[in-house]
């Protein structure tokens, strides 16, 4: 058996990409086949952020992925040698 | 052909396909809110690539078995190692 800590994690990770999976096909496969006068709509932002959501998101990914490889080559620069 | 090739033909013709059916000449003939659903499809796609992705992480994370005896002999011999290491004269 897995750690305790590693089971929360774990079943956590599934569970909150099961909940964003299903809120995101409701909101963009579903939706558009429901009457604008439903009540559900209330739940959901604008079609428009479906799309802005993620892209910034993978953009926010991609920009810290490239911090931490700059801070980790920057750390292990080696200096310059020093000619007598 | 190469996986590579495979894979990059295969997203090519997918993405010719949906571009001639959502950008393209067909529109109007598409019903409003197939069309609507069609165009962020791509995205669509990603996000539950990504959403599978995580939660087959999650899930080999909370169902992978600890060796308790394998890692007790791991201990073991990385103390007999460093005993070992420290008489030939390697100092840590």
């Amino acid at each position: 058996m897995a750690t305790a800590t590693d089971q929360v994690v774990g079943f956590g990770l599934v569970a909150f990409s099961l909940v964003l999976f299903v809120y995101y096909t409701v909101w963009i496969v579903i939706l558009p086949f429901i009457d604008s006068d439903h009540g559900i709509h209330q739940y959901f932002l604008p079609r428009e952020y479906a799309v802005i959501i993620p892209v910034v998101a993978g953009l926010l990914l991609l920009l810290f992925i490239g911090i931490f490889i700059a801070i980790v080559m920057w750390k292990n620069r080696k200096p310059a040698k020093k000619l007598d | 052909m190469t996986k590579l090739g495979q894979w990059l033909w295969g997203l090519a013709l997918l993405g010719s396909a949906w571009a001639a059916l959502a950008l393209g000449p067909l529109g109007p003939r598409v019903p409003p809110p197939c069309r609507q659903v069609l165009l962020p499809l791509p995205i669509y796609l990603l996000v539950a690539f990504g959403c599978y992705s995580l939660a087959t992480v999650g899930y080999r994370l909370a169902t992978f078995n600890d060796c308790e005896e394998a890692a007790a002999e791991l201990q073991e011999h990385i103390g007999a190692a460093r005993a070992d290491l420290r008489q030939r004269g390697l100092r840590f």
